[in-house]
Protein backbone atom coordinates (compact mmCIF):
# COMPACT_ATOMS: atom_id res chain seq x y z
CA UNK A 1 0.00 0.00 0.00
CA UNK A 2 3.10 2.55 0.72
CA UNK A 3 6.25 1.92 0.00
CA UNK A 4 9.51 4.45 0.93
CA UNK A 5 12.85 3.47 -1.18
CA UNK A 6 16.29 4.93 -0.17
CA UNK A 7 13.78 8.47 0.79
CA UNK A 8 15.74 11.25 1.18
CA UNK A 9 14.30 14.44 2.14
CA UNK A 10 17.02 17.66 3.12
CA UNK A 11 16.01 21.42 3.51
CA UNK A 12 19.22 23.13 2.73
CA UNK A 13 21.72 21.92 4.93
CA UNK A 14 19.11 19.96 7.48
CA UNK A 15 18.35 16.19 6.83
CA UNK A 16 14.94 15.83 7.73
CA UNK A 17 14.64 12.53 6.73
CA UNK A 18 17.92 10.41 5.59
CA UNK A 19 17.52 7.15 3.12
CA UNK A 20 14.15 5.79 4.81
CA UNK A 21 13.00 2.58 2.97
CA UNK A 22 10.09 0.51 4.36
CA UNK A 23 6.68 -0.39 3.15
CA UNK A 24 3.23 -0.86 4.85
CA UNK A 25 1.01 -3.38 3.49
CA UNK A 26 -2.77 -3.71 3.27
CA UNK A 27 -4.86 -3.52 5.78
CA UNK A 28 -1.81 -3.19 8.22
CA UNK A 29 -2.71 -0.35 10.96
CA UNK A 30 1.24 1.11 10.93
CA UNK A 31 2.66 3.54 13.40
CA UNK A 32 5.37 5.50 13.19
CA UNK A 33 6.91 6.70 15.54
CA UNK A 34 9.70 9.05 16.72
CA UNK A 35 10.64 12.74 18.71
CA UNK A 36 9.61 15.94 18.01
CA UNK A 37 11.41 17.00 14.75
CA UNK A 38 12.31 13.27 13.81
CA UNK A 39 10.83 13.39 10.59
CA UNK A 40 7.74 12.27 10.90
CA UNK A 41 5.65 15.15 9.44
CA UNK A 42 7.99 15.02 6.44
CA UNK A 43 7.29 11.86 5.33
CA UNK A 44 3.79 12.15 5.71
CA UNK A 45 3.81 15.28 3.68
CA UNK A 46 6.25 13.33 0.81
CA UNK A 47 2.90 10.37 0.72
CA UNK A 48 0.78 13.08 -0.22
CA UNK A 49 3.33 15.11 -2.39
CA UNK A 50 3.09 18.18 0.02
CA UNK A 51 6.82 18.02 -0.69
CA UNK A 52 8.92 16.02 -2.91
CA UNK A 53 12.19 13.37 -1.84
CA UNK A 54 15.44 14.87 -2.30
CA UNK A 55 16.16 11.62 -3.80
CA UNK A 56 14.66 8.21 -3.48
CA UNK A 57 10.80 7.48 -4.18
CA UNK A 58 7.45 7.15 -2.55
CA UNK A 59 4.32 5.75 -3.41
CA UNK A 60 1.13 4.82 -2.44
CA UNK A 61 -1.14 1.81 -3.93
CA UNK A 62 1.27 1.43 -6.33
CA UNK A 63 1.45 4.81 -8.02
CA UNK A 64 4.41 7.46 -7.25
CA UNK A 65 2.75 10.21 -4.82
CA UNK A 66 3.80 13.12 -7.44
CA UNK A 67 0.86 11.77 -9.32
CA UNK A 68 -2.59 12.97 -8.08
CA UNK A 69 -4.07 9.69 -8.37
CA UNK A 70 -1.92 8.09 -6.02
CA UNK A 71 -4.09 10.26 -3.11
CA UNK A 72 -7.35 8.91 -4.58
CA UNK A 73 -7.41 5.95 -1.98
CA UNK A 74 -6.16 8.08 0.94
CA UNK A 75 -8.42 10.00 3.70
CA UNK A 76 -5.74 12.56 5.47
CA UNK A 77 -6.22 14.38 8.85
CA UNK A 78 -3.42 16.60 9.83
CA UNK A 79 -2.06 17.75 12.85
CA UNK A 80 -3.60 20.56 14.37
CA UNK A 81 -5.86 20.27 11.80
CA UNK A 82 -7.95 23.47 10.80
CA UNK A 83 -11.34 24.29 9.34
CA UNK A 84 -12.21 27.58 7.74
CA UNK A 85 -13.98 29.07 10.95
CA UNK A 86 -16.85 30.96 8.80
CA UNK A 87 -18.21 27.07 7.84
CA UNK A 88 -19.96 25.19 9.86
CA UNK A 89 -18.77 21.58 10.80
CA UNK A 90 -21.74 20.07 8.38
CA UNK A 91 -20.57 22.50 6.12
CA UNK A 92 -16.68 21.44 5.85
CA UNK A 93 -18.03 18.22 5.96
CA UNK A 94 -19.99 18.59 2.56
CA UNK A 95 -17.31 20.49 0.89
CA UNK A 96 -15.19 17.41 1.12
CA UNK A 97 -17.64 15.24 -0.05
CA UNK A 98 -17.83 17.77 -3.20
CA UNK A 99 -14.38 17.33 -3.44
CA UNK A 100 -14.08 14.14 -4.03
CA UNK A 101 -17.51 14.12 -6.71
CA UNK A 102 -19.86 12.30 -4.25
CA UNK A 103 -23.20 13.37 -5.68
CA UNK A 104 -25.17 15.22 -3.46
CA UNK A 105 -27.83 12.70 -2.10
CA UNK A 106 -25.20 10.41 -1.25
CA UNK A 107 -22.65 12.40 0.77
CA UNK A 108 -25.78 13.75 2.90
CA UNK A 109 -26.03 10.09 3.88
CA UNK A 110 -22.65 9.99 4.59
CA UNK A 111 -21.95 12.86 6.42
CA UNK A 112 -24.63 12.21 8.91
CA UNK A 113 -23.03 9.07 9.20
CA UNK A 114 -19.84 9.94 9.89
CA UNK A 115 -21.01 13.19 12.22
CA UNK A 116 -22.66 10.01 14.41
CA UNK A 117 -19.25 8.41 14.45
CA UNK A 118 -17.34 11.14 15.73
CA UNK A 119 -20.04 11.54 18.20
CA UNK A 120 -20.95 15.59 17.10
CA UNK A 121 -24.56 15.02 17.15
CA UNK A 122 -26.44 18.93 17.46
CA UNK A 123 -23.10 20.79 17.14
CA UNK A 124 -22.46 19.93 13.50
CA UNK A 125 -24.59 23.04 12.15
CA UNK A 126 -23.01 25.51 14.29
CA UNK A 127 -19.64 27.75 13.30
CA UNK A 128 -16.52 26.26 13.32
CA UNK A 129 -15.42 29.18 15.33
CA UNK A 130 -17.11 28.06 18.26
CA UNK A 131 -15.34 24.63 17.71
CA UNK A 132 -12.59 23.53 20.85
CA UNK A 133 -9.69 22.08 19.45
CA UNK A 134 -10.97 18.72 19.96
CA UNK A 135 -14.59 19.19 18.06
CA UNK A 136 -12.25 20.45 15.09
CA UNK A 137 -9.82 17.36 15.21
CA UNK A 138 -13.21 15.49 15.17
CA UNK A 139 -14.54 17.40 12.13
CA UNK A 140 -10.66 16.62 10.74
CA UNK A 141 -11.46 12.65 11.36
CA UNK A 142 -14.39 13.21 9.56
CA UNK A 143 -13.72 14.50 6.57
CA UNK A 144 -10.66 12.35 6.50
CA UNK A 145 -12.95 9.06 6.38
CA UNK A 146 -15.60 10.51 3.30
CA UNK A 147 -15.70 8.57 0.46
CA UNK A 148 -14.49 5.41 2.64
CA UNK A 149 -10.67 5.60 1.89
CA UNK A 150 -8.71 2.54 1.67
CA UNK A 151 -5.88 4.49 3.63
CA UNK A 152 -6.03 6.25 6.39
CA UNK A 153 -3.47 9.04 6.68
CA UNK A 154 -3.28 10.22 10.58
CA UNK A 155 -1.09 12.62 11.90
CA UNK A 156 -1.82 13.06 15.69
CA UNK A 157 -5.45 11.75 15.60
CA UNK A 158 -5.67 12.75 19.40
CA UNK A 159 -4.16 16.30 19.72
CA UNK A 160 -6.59 18.06 21.77
CA UNK A 161 -8.76 15.57 22.97
CA UNK A 162 -9.95 15.03 26.19
CA UNK A 163 -9.11 10.76 27.72
CA UNK A 164 -12.71 10.45 26.59
CA UNK A 165 -12.62 11.67 22.98
CA UNK A 166 -8.95 9.47 23.18
CA UNK A 167 -10.81 6.34 24.11
CA UNK A 168 -13.36 7.33 21.24
CA UNK A 169 -11.15 7.80 18.82
CA UNK A 170 -9.31 4.72 19.54
CA UNK A 171 -12.80 2.51 19.83
CA UNK A 172 -13.29 4.57 15.88
CA UNK A 173 -9.59 3.62 14.59
CA UNK A 174 -9.78 -0.27 16.07
CA UNK A 175 -13.16 -0.72 14.67
CA UNK A 176 -11.49 0.52 11.07
CA UNK A 177 -9.10 -1.52 10.90
CA UNK A 178 -11.12 -4.40 11.62
CA UNK A 179 -13.09 -3.64 8.30
CA UNK A 180 -9.61 -3.75 6.90
CA UNK A 181 -8.48 -0.33 6.08
CA UNK A 182 -5.36 0.65 6.05
CA UNK A 183 -4.09 3.25 8.96
CA UNK A 184 -1.03 5.30 8.62
CA UNK A 185 -0.56 6.81 12.47
CA UNK A 186 1.89 9.31 13.66
CA UNK A 187 1.33 9.48 17.18
CA UNK A 188 2.88 10.23 20.22
CA UNK A 189 0.60 8.42 22.57
CA UNK A 190 2.51 5.23 22.84
CA UNK A 191 -0.18 3.28 24.97
CA UNK A 192 -2.45 4.02 22.48
CA UNK A 193 -0.53 3.05 19.75
CA UNK A 194 0.49 -0.24 21.42
CA UNK A 195 -3.12 -0.57 22.04
CA UNK A 196 -4.23 -0.42 18.53
CA UNK A 197 -1.12 -0.84 15.55
CA UNK A 198 -0.03 -4.03 14.41
CA UNK A 199 3.53 -2.29 13.38
CA UNK A 200 5.46 0.63 14.51
CA UNK A 201 8.36 1.91 12.63
CA UNK A 202 10.85 4.57 15.26
CA UNK A 203 12.51 7.26 13.53
CA UNK A 204 15.00 9.78 15.21
CA UNK A 205 16.60 12.72 13.04
CA UNK A 206 15.57 11.14 10.02
CA UNK A 207 16.96 8.11 10.48
CA UNK A 208 14.87 4.79 10.98
CA UNK A 209 15.76 3.26 13.68
CA UNK A 210 13.53 -0.44 13.93
CA UNK A 211 10.87 -1.62 11.71
CA UNK A 212 9.15 -3.85 12.65
CA UNK A 213 5.54 -5.58 14.46
CA UNK A 214 4.63 -4.98 18.15
CA UNK A 215 5.08 -8.34 19.37
CA UNK A 216 8.58 -8.36 17.59
CA UNK A 217 9.84 -5.44 19.28
CA UNK A 218 8.12 -5.47 22.57
CA UNK A 219 9.88 -8.14 24.82
CA UNK A 220 8.03 -9.52 28.07
CA UNK A 221 7.89 -6.80 30.95
CA UNK A 222 9.00 -4.10 28.51
CA UNK A 223 6.60 -1.76 27.63
CA UNK A 224 6.94 0.40 24.00
CA UNK A 225 7.70 3.27 25.56
CA UNK A 226 10.43 1.55 27.29
CA UNK A 227 11.52 -0.21 23.79
CA UNK A 228 11.27 3.57 22.26
CA UNK A 229 12.70 5.34 24.88
CA UNK A 230 15.90 3.10 24.67
CA UNK A 231 16.17 3.06 21.16
CA UNK A 232 16.10 7.13 20.84
CA UNK A 233 18.79 7.85 23.75
CA UNK A 234 20.39 5.20 22.29
CA UNK B 1 -10.00 13.38 -21.99
CA UNK B 2 -7.64 13.66 -18.86
CA UNK B 3 -7.95 16.83 -18.71
CA UNK B 4 -11.78 17.17 -19.28
CA UNK B 5 -11.73 14.63 -16.32
CA UNK B 6 -9.99 17.67 -14.47
CA UNK B 7 -12.90 20.52 -15.59
CA UNK B 8 -15.39 19.89 -12.90
CA UNK B 9 -12.49 19.40 -9.71
CA UNK B 10 -11.89 23.00 -11.03
CA UNK B 11 -15.19 24.47 -10.75
CA UNK B 12 -15.90 22.86 -7.79
CA UNK B 13 -12.61 24.97 -6.25
CA UNK B 14 -13.64 28.32 -8.02
CA UNK B 15 -17.37 27.78 -6.67
CA UNK B 16 -15.38 27.50 -3.17
CA UNK B 17 -13.04 30.47 -3.40
CA UNK B 18 -16.19 32.57 -5.20
CA UNK B 19 -18.68 31.54 -1.51
CA UNK B 20 -15.61 31.82 0.95
CA UNK B 21 -14.93 35.22 -0.73
CA UNK B 22 -18.86 36.56 -0.75
CA UNK B 23 -19.44 35.52 2.56
CA UNK B 24 -15.93 37.98 3.89
CA UNK B 25 -17.70 40.92 5.72
CA UNK B 26 -14.40 42.91 4.29
CA UNK B 27 -15.78 42.17 0.73
CA UNK B 28 -19.42 42.84 1.49
CA UNK B 29 -18.85 46.20 2.53
CA UNK B 30 -16.53 47.23 -0.07
CA UNK B 31 -19.27 45.72 -2.57
CA UNK B 32 -21.81 48.18 -0.84
CA UNK B 33 -19.70 50.85 -0.68
CA UNK B 34 -18.87 50.91 -4.24
CA UNK B 35 -23.26 50.10 -5.46
CA UNK B 36 -23.84 53.15 -2.98
CA UNK B 37 -21.11 55.70 -4.60
CA UNK B 38 -22.38 54.63 -8.52
CA UNK B 39 -25.82 55.42 -7.22
CA UNK B 40 -24.94 58.73 -5.58
CA UNK B 41 -23.90 59.53 -8.57
CA UNK B 42 -27.63 59.45 -10.47
CA UNK B 43 -27.87 63.10 -10.42
CA UNK B 44 -25.14 63.58 -12.73
CA UNK B 45 -27.11 61.78 -15.24
CA UNK B 46 -29.75 64.89 -15.71
CA UNK B 47 -30.09 65.98 -19.14
CA UNK B 48 -30.73 69.00 -18.79
CA UNK B 49 -26.87 70.44 -18.44
CA UNK B 50 -26.14 74.13 -19.99
CA UNK B 51 -22.86 74.63 -21.36
CA UNK B 52 -22.49 78.61 -23.08
CA UNK B 53 -25.79 79.22 -23.21
CA UNK B 54 -26.76 75.79 -25.09
CA UNK B 55 -28.11 72.69 -23.91
CA UNK B 56 -26.53 69.65 -24.12
CA UNK B 57 -28.56 66.78 -25.22
CA UNK B 58 -29.11 63.52 -23.36
CA UNK B 59 -26.72 62.06 -25.86
CA UNK B 60 -23.53 64.07 -24.79
CA UNK B 61 -24.35 64.14 -21.51
CA UNK B 62 -24.50 60.40 -21.79
CA UNK B 63 -21.03 59.83 -23.92
CA UNK B 64 -19.22 61.57 -21.41
CA UNK B 65 -20.43 61.04 -18.06
CA UNK B 66 -20.49 56.63 -18.96
CA UNK B 67 -16.80 56.91 -20.07
CA UNK B 68 -15.74 58.78 -17.29
CA UNK B 69 -17.47 56.50 -15.02
CA UNK B 70 -17.00 53.83 -16.52
CA UNK B 71 -12.41 54.27 -16.45
CA UNK B 72 -13.35 54.81 -12.24
CA UNK B 73 -15.17 51.42 -12.15
CA UNK B 74 -12.30 49.80 -14.63
CA UNK B 75 -9.92 50.56 -12.38
CA UNK B 76 -11.24 50.69 -8.85
CA UNK B 77 -12.12 47.06 -9.57
CA UNK B 78 -9.04 46.41 -10.49
CA UNK B 79 -7.48 47.48 -7.44
CA UNK B 80 -10.50 45.49 -5.37
CA UNK B 81 -9.38 42.29 -7.70
CA UNK B 82 -5.70 43.01 -6.74
CA UNK B 83 -6.64 43.33 -2.84
CA UNK B 84 -9.22 39.93 -3.09
CA UNK B 85 -6.40 37.95 -4.54
CA UNK B 86 -3.29 39.30 -2.46
CA UNK B 87 -4.57 37.05 0.60
CA UNK B 88 -6.05 33.89 -1.34
CA UNK B 89 -2.80 31.62 -0.66
CA UNK B 90 -2.33 32.75 2.41
CA UNK B 91 -5.86 32.23 4.33
CA UNK B 92 -5.84 28.76 2.49
CA UNK B 93 -2.92 27.68 4.13
CA UNK B 94 -3.87 29.28 7.64
CA UNK B 95 -7.49 27.80 7.30
CA UNK B 96 -6.09 24.49 5.91
CA UNK B 97 -8.15 24.69 2.95
CA UNK B 98 -4.95 24.15 0.57
CA UNK B 99 -3.77 20.71 2.39
CA UNK B 100 -7.76 19.46 2.11
CA UNK B 101 -7.89 20.32 -1.19
CA UNK B 102 -3.99 19.18 -2.43
CA UNK B 103 -4.40 15.57 0.12
CA UNK B 104 -7.37 14.48 -2.60
CA UNK B 105 -6.86 13.02 -5.82
CA UNK B 106 -6.46 17.12 -7.20
CA UNK B 107 -3.21 18.10 -8.99
CA UNK B 108 -1.52 21.61 -7.72
CA UNK B 109 -2.52 22.84 -11.62
CA UNK B 110 -6.11 22.16 -11.10
CA UNK B 111 -6.40 23.81 -7.41
CA UNK B 112 -4.71 27.14 -8.83
CA UNK B 113 -6.84 27.42 -12.06
CA UNK B 114 -9.89 27.12 -10.10
CA UNK B 115 -8.73 29.90 -7.56
CA UNK B 116 -7.78 32.28 -10.56
CA UNK B 117 -10.80 31.55 -11.92
CA UNK B 118 -12.93 31.67 -8.72
CA UNK B 119 -11.83 35.29 -8.20
CA UNK B 120 -11.78 36.64 -11.66
CA UNK B 121 -15.06 35.49 -11.85
CA UNK B 122 -16.31 37.74 -8.52
CA UNK B 123 -14.31 40.46 -10.11
CA UNK B 124 -15.74 40.45 -13.03
CA UNK B 125 -19.14 40.03 -11.95
CA UNK B 126 -18.58 42.89 -9.20
CA UNK B 127 -17.43 45.47 -12.02
CA UNK B 128 -20.28 44.28 -13.92
CA UNK B 129 -22.78 44.29 -11.59
CA UNK B 130 -21.17 48.27 -11.11
CA UNK B 131 -21.71 49.18 -14.90
CA UNK B 132 -24.59 47.24 -14.80
CA UNK B 133 -26.09 50.28 -12.15
CA UNK B 134 -24.49 53.15 -14.57
CA UNK B 135 -26.21 51.33 -17.50
CA UNK B 136 -29.77 51.25 -15.48
CA UNK B 137 -28.95 55.29 -14.35
CA UNK B 138 -28.75 56.13 -17.80
CA UNK B 139 -31.94 54.28 -19.31
CA UNK B 140 -33.72 55.39 -16.48
CA UNK B 141 -32.89 58.77 -16.10
CA UNK B 142 -32.31 59.53 -19.64
CA UNK B 143 -34.27 56.72 -22.02
CA UNK B 144 -30.38 56.28 -23.48
CA UNK B 145 -29.89 52.71 -23.76
CA UNK B 146 -26.51 51.57 -24.87
CA UNK B 147 -25.83 47.69 -24.28
CA UNK B 148 -22.05 48.17 -25.92
CA UNK B 149 -21.78 49.50 -22.44
CA UNK B 150 -21.84 46.35 -21.07
CA UNK B 151 -20.08 44.48 -23.77
CA UNK B 152 -17.19 47.16 -22.91
CA UNK B 153 -17.65 46.01 -19.36
CA UNK B 154 -16.97 42.46 -20.11
CA UNK B 155 -13.87 43.47 -22.38
CA UNK B 156 -12.67 45.09 -19.65
CA UNK B 157 -12.10 41.25 -17.80
CA UNK B 158 -9.32 40.88 -19.94
CA UNK B 159 -7.31 43.55 -16.91
CA UNK B 160 -9.37 41.81 -14.21
CA UNK B 161 -7.52 38.39 -14.79
CA UNK B 162 -4.34 40.01 -15.34
CA UNK B 163 -4.21 41.29 -11.84
CA UNK B 164 -5.43 38.00 -10.62
CA UNK B 165 -2.86 35.68 -11.76
CA UNK B 166 0.06 38.67 -11.13
CA UNK B 167 -0.92 39.26 -7.59
CA UNK B 168 -1.34 35.47 -7.27
CA UNK B 169 2.30 34.93 -8.80
CA UNK B 170 3.79 38.01 -6.92
CA UNK B 171 2.52 36.59 -3.70
CA UNK B 172 3.94 33.36 -3.74
CA UNK B 173 7.44 35.30 -3.93
CA UNK B 174 7.38 37.91 -1.67
CA UNK B 175 5.03 39.54 0.91
CA UNK B 176 1.34 39.72 0.30
CA UNK B 177 0.71 43.88 0.39
CA UNK B 178 4.31 44.28 -1.69
CA UNK B 179 2.76 41.89 -4.08
CA UNK B 180 -0.43 44.53 -4.82
CA UNK B 181 1.59 47.34 -4.40
CA UNK B 182 3.97 46.05 -7.31
CA UNK B 183 1.08 45.25 -9.50
CA UNK B 184 -0.51 48.31 -8.61
CA UNK B 185 2.75 50.02 -9.48
CA UNK B 186 2.15 48.35 -13.30
CA UNK B 187 -1.74 49.54 -13.27
CA UNK B 188 -0.43 52.99 -12.16
CA UNK B 189 2.60 53.72 -14.84
CA UNK B 190 0.56 52.45 -17.72
CA UNK B 191 -2.04 54.75 -17.06
CA UNK B 192 0.41 57.52 -16.72
CA UNK B 193 2.52 56.29 -19.69
CA UNK B 194 -0.88 56.31 -21.57
CA UNK B 195 -2.27 59.97 -20.57
CA UNK B 196 1.44 61.26 -21.37
CA UNK B 197 1.18 59.61 -24.60
CA UNK B 198 -2.13 60.95 -24.88
CA UNK B 199 -0.84 64.57 -24.55
CA UNK B 200 2.09 63.90 -26.70
CA UNK B 201 -0.62 63.33 -29.77
CA UNK B 202 -1.99 66.62 -29.43
CA UNK B 203 -1.73 69.13 -31.81
CA UNK B 204 -0.64 71.45 -29.55
CA UNK B 205 2.19 69.12 -28.67
CA UNK B 206 3.08 67.97 -32.04
CA UNK B 207 3.82 71.76 -33.11
CA UNK B 208 5.49 72.24 -29.89
CA UNK B 209 7.92 69.00 -30.98
CA UNK B 210 8.43 70.45 -34.57
CA UNK B 211 9.39 73.33 -33.03
CA UNK B 212 12.20 72.13 -30.95
CA UNK B 213 13.33 69.83 -33.82
CA UNK B 214 12.51 66.64 -32.57
CA UNK B 215 10.53 64.15 -34.77
CA UNK B 216 8.81 61.90 -32.02
CA UNK B 217 7.10 59.72 -34.53
CA UNK B 218 10.49 58.44 -36.41
CA UNK B 219 13.20 58.01 -33.32
CA UNK B 220 12.88 55.11 -31.54
CA UNK B 221 14.25 55.51 -28.34
CA UNK B 222 14.42 52.75 -25.00
CA UNK B 223 11.30 53.94 -22.84
CA UNK B 224 9.02 54.09 -26.28
CA UNK B 225 10.12 50.09 -26.29
CA UNK B 226 9.35 49.94 -22.44
CA UNK B 227 5.95 51.84 -23.04
CA UNK B 228 4.94 49.23 -26.51
CA UNK B 229 5.80 46.63 -24.05
CA UNK B 230 4.74 47.91 -20.79
CA UNK B 231 1.03 45.62 -19.69
CA UNK B 232 -1.21 47.93 -21.71
CA UNK B 233 -3.99 47.69 -18.43
CA UNK B 234 -5.11 51.34 -19.30
CA UNK B 235 -5.00 50.38 -23.62
CA UNK B 236 -7.70 47.66 -22.87
CA UNK B 237 -9.88 50.41 -21.03
CA UNK B 238 -9.76 52.56 -24.02
CA UNK B 239 -10.15 49.90 -26.51
CA UNK B 240 -13.15 48.83 -24.93
CA UNK B 241 -14.46 52.39 -23.91
CA UNK B 242 -13.80 52.96 -27.85
CA UNK B 243 -17.23 50.61 -27.93
CA UNK B 244 -19.05 53.38 -25.96
CA UNK B 245 -18.11 55.81 -28.00
CA UNK B 246 -16.10 56.14 -31.37
CA UNK B 247 -12.84 58.12 -30.31
CA UNK B 248 -10.00 55.36 -30.54
CA UNK B 249 -6.94 56.10 -28.01
CA UNK B 250 -4.32 57.07 -30.24
CA UNK B 251 -1.35 55.32 -30.97
CA UNK B 252 -2.83 51.87 -31.01
CA UNK B 253 -5.34 49.75 -32.64
CA UNK B 254 -8.04 48.37 -31.05
CA UNK B 255 -6.85 44.89 -30.63
CA UNK B 256 -3.06 45.47 -29.56
CA UNK B 257 -3.56 46.29 -26.06
CA UNK B 258 -5.62 43.08 -25.79
CA UNK B 259 -3.27 40.81 -27.10
CA UNK B 260 -0.79 42.84 -25.07
CA UNK B 261 -2.34 42.00 -21.99
CA UNK B 262 -3.66 38.49 -22.90
CA UNK B 263 -0.17 37.89 -23.87
CA UNK B 264 0.80 38.19 -20.10
CA UNK B 265 -1.88 36.82 -18.92
CA UNK B 266 -0.37 33.63 -20.58
CA UNK B 267 3.23 34.29 -19.45
CA UNK B 268 2.28 34.99 -15.71
CA UNK B 269 0.19 31.95 -15.49
CA UNK B 270 2.79 29.86 -16.78
CA UNK B 271 5.11 31.33 -14.38
CA UNK B 272 2.67 30.69 -11.53
CA UNK B 273 1.46 27.14 -12.31
CA UNK B 274 5.57 26.78 -12.53
CA UNK B 275 5.93 28.49 -8.95
CA UNK B 276 3.00 26.27 -7.36
CA UNK B 277 4.61 23.05 -8.04
CA UNK B 278 7.72 23.51 -6.26
CA UNK B 279 6.36 24.88 -3.16
CA UNK B 280 5.94 22.65 -0.11
CA UNK B 281 2.42 22.66 1.09
CA UNK B 282 1.89 23.06 5.28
Amino acid sequence: MIELTTTTKRYGSLTAVDNVSFSVKPGECFALLGPNGAGKTTIVKMLLDFTRPTSGSVSVSGIPSTDAVSRASIGYLAENHRIPASLSGWQYLLRCAELLDIKRSDAVDQCRRIVELIGMQGREYTKVGTYSKGMIQRFGLGAALIGEPKLLLLDEPTAGLDPIGIREIRQLLESLKNEGMTIFLNSHLLSEVEKICDTVAIINRGSLLVKDAISAIVKDGDTLEDVFVRLVKG
Amino acid sequence: MKTLKAFPSIFRIAKHTLSDEVRQKSFVIMFVICAICIVLIRGCYQGNYVVNGQYLDAGTVVSALSKVTFHIIGAGVMIIAALLSMRIFRRDRNEGIQSCILSKAIARWQYVTGKIIGIWVLSVLFMFILHGIVFLITSINLNAFMPEYLVASLLCSINLLFVVIAVLLLSLLMPDIVAFLCVLGVGIVSFVADGIAAVSHTPMAQAMMQQSGAHPQVELTWWKVVYYFWPKLSGVQHSASSLIGSDLFPGFGLLYPIINVLLYCLILGGLLFLRFRKIDIV
